[in-house]
């Protein structure tokens, strides 16, 4: 596969850079909440609530809700398929680079 | 772009280490032990060293156990009403080869100083000048382990601080080496009876337990001093829990 053809074939759902973010964050973890998620990324509530939709729509993203005592808690982690994605992502990322 | 990436994985990982409060339990934990194996150098009754030495590694296995519960159910503690109220709840990710890698960590750090002593006194008759030189090459060899240790554990997680701690450490064992060297340390008191070993290499022994407390008490001072370092800054940015807008 050329370079040009590698870009063209890069995972859209996770090459937008918000997305990116949440994946890598979430790649290295089991499970990590939204206000983890919000802190370290830097997005704003509503953002980074799309985003994550967009991700759980993908099958990337798996969602928990749960509750700690009277407080609602939501819980996100990577699915085997979202990890798989991920790889792939930065494999085909180096692959452009190193060319 | 790979870079940041990587920076964001690496930020996960680190997550642990946030607050600062592993650095000084950790700290805590090897003042402890520094202080437990001085007193049992001082104030010990006559006895063997075979004798002496089962107690004293068995005290110390017990000591660390315990203190790694207490440690574990205090942090956990802290970190629920402290931490995750302020920047979030993350569970580790815990894999088949992690959990081995743990398994033998653990092993090894129970095992070591009892395998290492056993293997000296083996070597007793044989290699006099490695156990005479025990006192200078032991912390000189700790501080360069927990050295590399501590440098892959930072660049595994992007903690810059871990980089210097591993610099400090190793410094701090060469150090103890050196003054070792320069001006022999005096070995711990205890009143013990050379048994199964010669009386120079007991000596050696003695004075390496010496540099053994001193390696122990620099980096657990450097590790509370890191670690409260990291907790203030982690205040400052973080000084209340987040607050849901309304």
């Amino acid at each position: 596969m050329s370079s040009i053809q590698g870009i063209a074939g890069l995972d859209r759902v996770i090459h937008e850079p918000a997305r990116l973010t949440i994946v890598a964050l979430l790649s290295s973890v089991a499970s990590a909440d939204f206000l983890f998620l919000l802190k370290e990324s830097g997005l704003t509530k509503g953002n980074l609530s799309v985003h994550l939709s967009r991700l759980e729509e993908a099958g990337y993203v798996k969602v928990e809700k749960t509750f700690r005592g009277k407080i609602p808690h939501t819980e996100y982690q990577l699915t085997p398929k979202g990890r798989s994605a991920f790889d792939q992502y930065r494999k085909s990322l180096g692959s452009i680079f190193n060319k | 772009m790979n870079v940041q990436i990587e920076t964001a994985v690496k930020r996960a990982r680190g997550y642990w280490f946030v607050d600062g409060f592993i650095e000084i339990a950790a700290g805590v934990l090897f003042i402890v032990l520094a202080v437990f194996t001085l007193s049992s150098g001082m104030y010990t009754s006559q006895m063997t060293f075979s004798s002496w030495f089962v107690s004293v590694t068995g005290k110390i296995a017990i000591l660390k156990l315990v203190s790694f519960l207490i440690v574990f159910l205090l942090l956990w503690w802290l970190k629920d009403r402290f931490t995750y109220p302020r920047t979030g709840r993350v569970r580790g990710k815990i894999t088949g080869m992690q959990i081995l890698v743990l398994i033998k960590n653990l092993i090894l750090f129970l095992l070591l100083p009892i395998a290492g002593l056993l293997i000296a006194s083996l070597l007793a008759t044989s290699t006099g000048s490695v156990l005479s030189s025990m006192p200078v090459w032991f912390p000189a060899g700790l501080g360069l382990l927990w050295g590399i240790l501590l440098m892959l554990a930072g660049e595994w997680m992007g903690l810059r601080r871990f980089r210097w701690l591993a610099v400090l450490i190793f410094l701090g064992g060469v150090g103890t080496g050196i003054w070792q060297l320069a001006m022999g340390l005096p070995g711990i008191p205890a009143n013990i009876q050379p048994n199964v070993l010669q009386s120079p290499v007991l000596e050696s022994i003695k004075r390496a337990l010496t540099s053994l407390i001193t390696i122990l008490l620099i980096a657990g001072v450097l590790l509370i001093f890191s670690g409260a370092w990291t907790f203030m800054r982690y205040r400052k940015e973080n000084p209340e829990p987040y607050v849901e807008d309304v």
